[in-house]
């Protein structure tokens, strides 16, 4: 599209046909990949887009060999004229320091715990003779530099525990380049990643990309991100590409219905009003694929439709560019259902607050190793006050370290607070006695992020949602089997799961289990930390209208815990920014979302990726600098100051106060806190 | 490091305390004493007590003990009540013979566990592997002992290769004589636990090989040989290096049955023989050495430790 020319005499730099991938599972073969044909062009991103089990990452690692021996693979793979599928070892090998560079997800696990830093960099190429090793060091500098390290000299001598999780994913970015690839592999390259280092992360490998003019193929299930990067799309779906097509075509007129419906599915950050639309079931398991298409169980278009049913659709042109897998492309979606239940209602303004926090600090010692003496103290939570009135959602948000978790588990009584309180219902928690506090909590449970860990794996189903009520001693009187049963329904299990296991049930699933465990002890206040992070974006909507329709139902308050700011806006009344353990801004939802007056409140929203490609033009965006400081030493003055656009000298010294900022209901601690102004020179200074 | 040691050693006073403390009130809670077998059969009720006093074992038991201690704190382990010499230099004849049988054996463990445990990783299911499933198992089923024995008629009565008897040689005095007294005691104690490490260091190995920076290391370019060599083996042997360094330190006390079979003049015999005739000095003097080695090469794998894996920061 936008290099038609180039792509016209240079032709792709990888081209895929064909490629069917089956891993060999105690004499059963399973297909991963079914068959997918795709090409990227120099100077090109294509994002692949998919949920777990899609297939999707399991493609990136065919590409270049790096499969396991028990995968086969069949079909044309081809990378710069030359056949990957079949190839040599050390032709492989040699391909891979050569011509591709990878980035994967997770960059607290990609580098080698033990080596030095630079030397991961570089050691590639020095093992394939491209750079002598008397050179290595210096590449790796200039490698450093590359990517936006400050003080790269030093760095390369550093291993990977000294660097932050953004640094390591740039100095994975620094090795990638590293042989000037022709492809560059970005498997979730910021998924584990917090939004204002996401933007920071994909500025740099955008920019290093352009000068290389590599080709870049990106798997993510980030629609955001996808809005925001790809010039071409390919969605995948059981193994098989189910829709491509240029990105502007994918999100303005999706054709398959999967892509239709899961561009629904996801909470936006511009439009919060709507319910959500969720895609019913869960994606299918690679095992156990329905026999015609493999969306046909969950399709609003083709469910239960004999083609659908027996006939597996091939992609086909839709429109110019674009493809789509789906015997009906030309159908309409039917409208999304209406429900009776829909945010924003009348929160009660006058309803007294079930829960307050005042003025609360959560400070863990930091101890030395051998005698235990304290030698610091780590600041979690430094002086907050929230209240949640009754059947009311207040969110908590803030980047990976800024305490909002740890409020939850101080709430809940299970980290001391060290100062300040918090009360529930008029009575305070602080210094309740063990029994007391066990009594207490009786109405307000907790909902933790990853529904795989979080519950234990040798229970029933049914022994885990009503152990809450024989720890209390309830079990009899509140209705036990007959009670759990009801649970069940309530949260849309069936009870013929009730005696199965956990591994038996889908991540949705089981964190449904984890609502009814939360549920059964008739709470009134639920502390939900991130409860859709760990869930498929098709699953996600699911969970988010369930405790919507919950909260209704019952009259529940939430502490809704989050990074997502999508998710937040899509659920809450209030919502409270948090910034190393302050509060930095507290606002009604609307408010907060189209007036933030606090630059770090602006730089979030303005990093989290809008999944739409046209917003990619529409505003700079404020790329924060650095990262958050370590609550064991927090700045002085303000503690946003180094890295905000606004700083002045003042800001270095003196500490805001948290107070309500004119003209909106508003709370807000910064001394300069207004309005962004996108024309402002200060902001295009820091915008990259 | 240096803080990090010097707190450590400071840590070692009250374990050698506790443990002093623990073994004399055993020694005192069972019957019998040395003094039975110092007198003879026929001796009188008065010889009996003369002997008693002249060696202090009337005293109230504290009062020994405290007496011990206050010694002890000055490097006077006391004085053997058979072998009528220092405790000390009766350590000190034994002490280089253990640490020859100890370090020997450890050599023959690593050098038969680290490839059969590196290969069975990389290559699971081979015939290898499968040979390391039923070696390892054999290797820790066979008693020490008979492993011992057969040795010897193997080696010594019917090749007639290697002393049946294994003397302590120095090997800075005659290195060639050293070994040959060394091979067949290191061969069985090292055989014991070779089985031990392949399987800990093939378990190591068989997890780091799932780890993300493996694929990483792959992804750039770098041959097997350097992805196994330096990547995945600076990673696993962490954990391996603990377990080597346990089983080094149980050598030093624990290798009495192999030094009874070979006759070897090490520390494990000369407690044995100091138990059998309740040589109170003795047994205190060989715990407290022994337990100090242990420590000193436990505290010798953290500092290695702060060297493989730098995320370790004593401080």
């Amino acid at each position: 599209m936008k290099l038609a020319e180039e792509t016209a005499t240079t032709g792709p730099v990888l081209s895929v046909r064909g490629l069917k991938v089956e891993f060999s599972v105690s004499d059963r073969r399973v297909p991963v990949v079914r068959g997918i044909d795709f090409d990227v062009y120099p100077n090109e991103v294509l994002c692949i887009v998919g949920e777990s089990g899609s297939g999707k990452s399991v493609t990136s690692l065919a590409v270049t060999g790096l499969l396991p021996e028990t995968a086969q693979i069949e079909g044309s793979i081809r990378l710069g004229g030359m056949e990957v599928n079949g190839a040599d070892r050390d032709v492989l090998r040699r391909m891979r320091g050569e011509d591709v560079g990878f980035v994967f997800q997770d960059p607290g696990t990609t580098l080698n715990p033990v080596l030095k830093v630079g030397r991961q960099i570089t050691e590639g190429q020095v093992a394939l003779s491209r750079l002598r090793r008397a050179d290595a060091e210096a590449r790796a500098v200039e490698l450093l530099r590359d990517v936006d390290i400050a003080d790269p000299e030093q760095r390369v001598r550093q291993y990977p525990h000294q660097f932050s999780g953004g640094m390591r994913q740039r100095a994975v970015i620094a090795m990638a380049i590293a042989g000037q690839p022709k492809l560059i592999i970005a498997d979730e390259p910021t998924t584990a990643l917090d939004v204002t280092v996401q933007a920071q992360v994909l500025t740099v490998l955008a920019r290093r990309q352009a000068e290389m003019r590599a080709a870049v193929v990106l798997i993510t299930h980030d629609l955001g991100v996808v809005a925001q990067v790809a010039d071409r799309v390919a969605v995948m779906y059981g193994g098989r590409i189910v829709e491509t097509g240029p990105v502007d075509a994918i999100f303005r007129s999706p054709r398959h219905p999967y892509t239709r419906a899961l561009l629904r599915s996801i909470p936006r950050m511009d439009a919060g009003e709507a319910r959500l639309d969720p895609i019913p079931g869960q994606p299918p398991m690679p095992y156990a694929l329905p026999p015609g298409c493999a969306f046909e169980p969950r399709c609003a278009v083709g469910s239960g439709r004999p083609r659908c049913r027996t006939e597996d659709p091939t992609l086909s042109a839709v429109a110019a560019l674009q493809q789509a897998a789906c015997h009906y492309v030309d159908e309409a979606l039917p409208p999304a259902k209406v429900h009776a239940m829909a945010k924003p209602k009348p929160t009660e303004t006058t309803a007294p607050p079930l829960l307050e926090v005042e003025g609360l600090k959560v400070h863990f010692p930091i101890k030395s190793s051998v005698l235990r003496r304290t030698t610091g103290w780590v600041r979690a939570v430094d002086g907050v006050n929230i209240s949640v009135r009754a059947g009311e959602t207040l969110s908590l948000v803030g980047e990976s370290g800024c305490g909002k978790t740890t409020i939850g588990r101080t709430v809940m009584g299970l980290v001391p607070a060290s100062a300040g309180d918090i009360r529930f219902d008029g009575q305070s928690m602080v210094r309740l006695g063990r029994g007391e506090m066990r009594a207490a909590r009786r109405r307000m449970q907790y909902i933790f992020q990853d529904p795989y860990s979080s519950l234990n794996p040798v229970l029933p189903a049914e022994d885990i949602v009503s152990e809450p009520l024989r720890i209390h001693g309830l079990y009899e009187e509140m209705g036990g089997a007959r009670r759990v049963a009801e649970l069940f329904d309530m949260v849309g299990l069936s009870r013929g799961m009730l005696g199965r296991y956990p591994s038996e049930f889908s991540g949705g699933q089981r964190q449904r289990i984890g609502i009814a465990r939360a549920l059964i002890l008739e709470p009134r206040l639920l502390i939900l930390d991130e409860p859709v992070a760990a869930l498929d974006v098709s699953i996600q909507a699911q969970i988010l209208n369930l405790l919507q329709d919950l909260q209704a139902e019952l009259g529940l308050s939430y502490l809704f815990i989050a990074h997502n700011l999508s998710v937040v806006r899509h659920i809450s009344d209030r919502v409270a920014v948090m910034y190393l353990g302050r509060i930095v801004e507290q606002g009604t939802r609307d408010e907060l979302y189209d007036n933030p007056v606090h630059p770090y409140t602006q730089s979030l929203l303005s990093a989290a990726p809008d999944p739409d490609p046209a917003a990619r033009h529409a505003g700079r965006r404020i790329v924060l600098e650095g990262e958050i400081p370590s609550p064991a030493a927090p700045p002085d003055g303000c503690v946003f100051h180094p890295r905000c656009f606004r700083a002045s000298g003042r800001c270095s010294v003196e500490a805001p106060a948290f107070q309500p900022y004119s003209g909106l209901s508003t709370w807000t601690a910064c001394h300069h806190a207004g309005p962004l102004d996108r024309k402002s020179a200060t902001l295009a200074e820091v915008s990259r | 490091m240096i803080g990090f040691v010097l707190r450590r050693l400071v840590q070692l006073v009250p374990v050698v305390l506790i443990a002093s403390i623990g073994v004399w009130a055993m020694l005192y809670a069972v019957p019998g004493g040395p003094i039975a077998g110092l007198v003879g059969e026929n001796a009188t009720q008065e010889q009996i007590a003369a002997v008693t006093a002249q060696y202090g074992l009337d005293r109230p038991v504290v009062v020994q003990y405290l007496d011990w201690l206050r010694r002890a704190a000055f490097g006077d382990l006391g004085i053997s009540i058979y072998g009528r010499e220092p405790v000390l230099d009766l350590i000190g004849q034994r002490l280089p013979a253990t640490l020859h049988l100890a370090v020997s054996a450890t050599v023959v463990a690593l050098a038969l566990g680290i490839p059969v445990g590196v290969a069975s990783a990389i290559y699971p299911g081979s015939w290898i592997d499968r040979i390391l499933s039923a070696w390892s198992a054999l290797a820790l089923g066979v008693p020490t002992f008979w492993l011992g024995i057969l040795l010897i008629l193997w080696f010594a009565v019917d090749l007639r290769w290697l002393p049946a008897v294994s003397g302590y040689v120095p090997i800075w005095e005659d290195p060639i004589a050293s070994i040959r007294n060394l091979l067949l005691p290191a061969i069985t104690l090292g055989v014991y636990v070779s089985g031990i490490l392949a399987r800990f260091l093939r378990a190591s190995l068989v997890s780091e090989l799932r780890a993300d920076y493996v694929r990483t290391a792959r992804a750039k370019g770098l041959p097997e040989r350097q992805v196994v060599g330096i990547h995945i083996m600076r990673n696993a042997l962490l954990p391996f290096i603990t377990i080597v360094g346990l089983m080094m330190a149980s050598f030093i006390g624990g290798a009495v049955v192999t030094e009874a079979v070979f006759t070897y003049p090490g520390l494990g015999r000369l407690l044995i023989q100091a138990i059998g005739t309740r040589d109170y000095p003795l047994i205190q003097g060989c715990i407290v050495v022994i337990l100090v080695l242990y420590v000193a090469i436990n505290l010798a794998v953290d500092v290695l430790y702060a060297y493989v894996d730098p995320r370790i920061d004593y401080g």
